[in-house]
């Protein structure tokens, strides 16, 4: 059709259903082969590659567009196992996308093949330091037996001690930051298929006082999803007075865990 | 109806969901190019350009090493 293009939103080997999906009206189901797809018409205005490429500097643009993406995939994959697409995967015409379709049949063929019967699943571990700061005297033997040590001692030596108790805490810290990181990642890689490490992001990025520590993607039989969340509940218990928190979020599409790239 | 993500999609943060979108998935780019610097763009607008994918890396803890086994 002239002046539109077709963004692709997903892709699955059975029919898809989309009268679940909210705004489905500008959502069209087409198949290729023994391959279905979601898909919506845009417009060359917004989609270009002229004008997509102003439109990726537009933060209100790429948040209304992305979270419309993850939202019809989210939506259609309620009902189907689905081949999430990067954002913002366009091609000039149905031909075009049944071309790269057919090119692509076998490595699309093996992806859902590994996806089907799995979610993915967030899980991010963040650490307060100044609550874990507070609490490693409890913690460290090394470090109650050094402020013992600073008690008995004459002020000079003292005062050189306690400069030592500052990079020991430091130390100590981060062993038990490396520590719980270590068994948590251990557990969720336990009960999950396929583990995937992704970015640690900032604060500035997370709006949280506490760091992240730890930012994982598991992919799990969807039969050991509750396993998951149980265990993760077990290390928040654990970890959470001495300065540890959990987020957990899922299912997600499974972005993190399809492997077509680029011929 | 099984219950996902997007059932909470409000309180998902635009980095969670773009930290997904951008570069996962299926990652061709059909025919309509957008580079990895455009979508460094998007990251500049987020203000995520103070933390390049050198600093993120630094920041990783050593069990990242394990990070790409899978069982």
């Amino acid at each position: 059709m002239e002046n539109e293009l077709i963004y692709v939103y997903c892709l699955s080997d059975s029919p898809l259903r989309l009268d679940h999906v909210s705004e489905q009206e500008s959502l069209k189901c087409l198949m290729f082969r023994e391959f279905y797809t979601v898909v919506k018409q845009v417009s060359l205005d917004e989609f270009s590659e002229e004008n997509m490429k102003r439109n990726f500097a537009d933060v209100p643009w790429i948040e209304i567009h992305a979270r419309d993406h993850i939202r019809v995939i989210g939506e259609v994959m309620k009902k189907s196992t689905v081949i999430p697409f990067k954002f913002g995967t366009i091609f000039n015409s149905e031909e075009s996308l049944g071309k790269f379709i057919q090119n692509y049949s076998g490595s699309l063929t093996e992806n859902i093949e590994n996806i089907k019967g799995k979610e993915e699943w967030s899980v991010k571990i963040y650490c307060n330091r100044t609550l874990l700061n507070q609490q490693i005297v409890k913690i460290s033997d090394d470090v109650r037996t050094l402020e013992q040590e600073i008690l008995e001692s004459m002020p000079g030596k003292a005062f050189l001690l306690k400069r030592k108790k500052v990079e020991l805490i430091e130390k100590e810290v981060q062993k038990v930051m490396q520590i719980c990181g270590q068994t948590c990642f251990d557990e969720l890689a336990a009960l999950s298929e396929h583990t995937k490490i992704n970015n640690i992001l900032p604060k500035e990025l997370t709006e949280r006082t506490d760091d992240m520590i730890l930012n994982v993607s598991c992919f799990v039989n969807q039969g050991r999803v509750k396993e998951l969340l149980s265990a993760i509940g077990e290390l928040l218990k654990k970890y959470k007075n001495v300065g540890f928190d959990i987020a957990v979020a899922g299912p997600w599409p499974p972005f993190s865990f399809i492997s077509i790239k680029e011929k | 109806m099984q219950e996902n993500i997007i059932n909470q999609s409000k309180n998902i943060t635009l980095l969670e969901i773009l930290d997904r979108v951008l570069n996962k998935g299926v990652v061709i780019t059909g025919d309509i190019v957008i580079s990895v610097a455009d979508i460094d763009l998007v990251y500049v607008g987020l203000k995520l350009l103070l933390t390049s994918v050198e600093t993120m890396r630094e920041k990783r803890l050593a069990i990242v090493k394990t990070s790409q086994e899978t069982k």
